[in-house]
């Protein structure tokens, strides 16, 4: 096809083949756009190093209240309690390695929940939306950038807790506990998209985020055993995936850890990965489909 | 006689500026019913956890190493006290510190700052709109708790509550002033809205008692606000203590309340000017 200028020129336009379909090229295609929207987030993220900083040491400052208020409680640095109900008395160790993962629902929630919200704000997604990119990529992008920046949030924890109280936990669980953590974040990357469909759909879905959030804080034995969740919650835990990553977590990072869950951890958090992974995906193509047909993208 | 009639028509306008803000903000809030509710309630969603993480760590309701630094052996009540009053510091953090910032996103800033009025009505207007939002919020809680969690509320103990509720409504909207005042000036005031919020959650007590921080901790949150007005409305309200015997809890109160208002106000004309020079009012 060609097109003439206003002095009757005729220029030729360029012909740009978009890979399509589920073809290496393709799969190409989306990963770079799964990397340069990280990249892109990271730019924006370090435009600002006051804020970066600050989001760097929060979760450290989100921990802190939890570990005094525990010693405050018990009066020192083990529970009887504690030991009676999972097997360790360690207060300080076993809230660590519930808090640790708490950003990391952040992550699912708030930053893929949020990432095609933010697009709206800069005024950037219709021009996002008419590129040949999955949308999803756009997700995925916010979700690499927002993984990496919660680890290292995660490492400043780690490093301040362990300097500062001294922390148990056994080096040879790190590895299996690091593969229960990915199995984790699969599912809750699936959460993740199901939350960003959301957010096209309610527009300030904020109060939903915040919400889930706090249910999902509520649920997941983060500072507390499963087992003092009265039975109808402890439940309603199974569906989420930081509950059963918790507990397989902590049996290998923290020695005598006896958990009250029987099955296999493992198993659980594959079955919970293909579910929340195949809805959240299934929701949000749904949701964009819904959202275009309206005509609803730009409104706020 | 013309002098008068000025001074009350001037003071006449001044309350209808306070007024107008007060029923501006109530009207944002009443449109979305779903953010009133939520923060009616969700607050009480943060501090489910505490309560949790205390019954598995003791095993009980009650624990005696707690009493020997709190005074009090009963950690539930602590907390939720704890949290209902922090609810002022996250509302006057992000609501009033952040009130001057959402008007330059509505557009409405160069407006109200290039209007033939007092600014300072303004801001009080807006502080009073919040102060009244917070308690909305902070008594739906209270009652909330006061079902489920079996906090007592006896009529006698309401009136001095409500007395240290209000001294520390002051010292915070004095801090969110400043907060204002800042954000006029350098427009991102959102990480230091933050960073007084980690400030206020860790070195205040409203988790946990004054005495379980380290002393150069316990120093810095001696000069919040929020640990007066907590250490006060708990020993009103756990250990029946008369406001006769907290007076010098009132006494720094009203001093830093005073402090910080005389600041937030100081700043808040002085960061007006400067941005009115240098043309950067409706820069984002």
């Amino acid at each position: 096809m060609n097109l003439k200028d206003t002095s009757g020129k005729v220029h030729k336009l360029r012909e740009v083949k978009c890979p399509t379909g589920f073809t290496w090229s393709n799969i190409k295609a989306e990963l770079r756009a799964i990397w340069e929207s990280n990249i892109k987030i990271w730019k924006l993220d370090l435009a600002y190093p006051i804020s970066f900083v600050r989001q760097c040491i929060s979760p450290f400052v989100f921990l802190l209240p939890f570990i005094i208020y525990g010693l405050a409680v018990i009066g020192g640095r083990h529970s009887e309690n504690l030991e009676r109900l999972v097997g360790t008395g360690d207060v300080v160790t076993f809230v660590f390695t519930g808090y640790m993962i708490i950003g990391f629902i952040g992550t699912a929630v708030w930053a893929m929940g949020f990432s095609i919200r933010r697009e709206q704000w800069f005024g950037t997604l219709e021009s996002l939306y008419v590129t040949p990119t999955s949308r999803l990529s756009l997700v995925l992008g916010m979700a690499l950038h927002s993984t990496i920046h919660q680890s290292l949030g995660t490492a400043i924890e780690f490093a301040a807790i362990y300097l500062i109280f001294g922390l148990a936990l056994q080096i040879q669980g790190i590895l299996p506990a690091l593969l229960i953590f990915a199995l984790m974040m699969l599912a809750l990357y699936g959460f993740g998209i199901l939350v960003s469909a959301l957010s096209l759909i309610l527009k300030e879905g904020w109060i939903v985020a915040e919400g889930l959030h706090s249910i999902m804080m509520i649920l997941s034995p983060v500072a507390y055993p499963l087992i003092v969740l009265p039975t109808i919650a402890q439940q309603a835990s199974s569906v989420l995936p930081t509950a059963p990553a918790l507990v397989g977590m902590r049996a290998f990072l923290i020695e005598n850890y006896t958990p009250q869950v029987v099955g296999n951890i493992f198993l659980h958090l594959l079955a919970l990965d293909v579910i929340w992974i195949l809805f959240g995906i299934f929701i949000f193509y749904l949701t964009d489909i819904y959202i275009r047909k309206t005509g609803n993208l730009a409104k706020y | 006689m013309k002098e008068r009639i000025m001074q009350q028509s001037s003071l006449r306008s001044n309350y209808i500026i306070v007024w107008s803000e007060i029923v501006k903000n109530l009207k944002f809030l009443l449109a979305y019913p779903v953010v009133f509710i939520f923060w009616a309630i969700f607050p009480i969603f943060w501090f489910i956890p505490f309560i949790l993480q205390g019954e598995a760590f003791v095993g009980g309701l009650q624990s005696q190493s707690f009493a020997e630094i709190a005074g009090t052996a009963e950690f539930i009540p602590f907390v939720i006290l704890g949290a209902v009053l922090n609810s002022y510091v996250l509302t006057s953090l992000y609501g009033m510190g952040e009130s001057i910032r959402r008007e330059a996103y509505r557009g409405t800033l160069d407006y109200i700052l290039s209007s033939p009025c007092n600014k300072a009505f303004i801001l009080i207007g807006k502080a009073l709109s919040e102060s009244i939002s917070s308690s909305i919020f902070a008594f739906t809680q209270l009652a909330i708790c006061i079902l489920f969690f079996g906090i007592a509320l006896t009529i006698g103990v309401i009136i001095p509550v409500i007395f240290i509720v209000i001294l520390l409504i002051l010292g915070l909207y004095g801090m969110a002033l400043i907060l204002a005042a800042l954000s006029l000036r350098y427009k991102q005031a959102h990480d230091l809205a933050h960073t007084m919020e980690y400030v206020f959650s860790v070195f205040s007590p409203v988790r946990y008692p004054l005495a379980s921080l380290p002393l150069w901790a316990q120093i810095l949150g001696k000069i919040l606000p929020l640990t007066y007005a907590l250490i006060a409305v708990r020993s009103i309200m756990l250990l029946n203590q008369n406001l006769s015997a907290l007076y010098l809890e009132v006494l720094a109160l009203l001093v830093i309340d005073g402090v910080a208002i005389f600041l937030g106000f100081y700043l808040f004309n002085w960061m007006e000017e400067k941005t009115k020079k240098s043309g950067t009012i409706s820069n984002f």
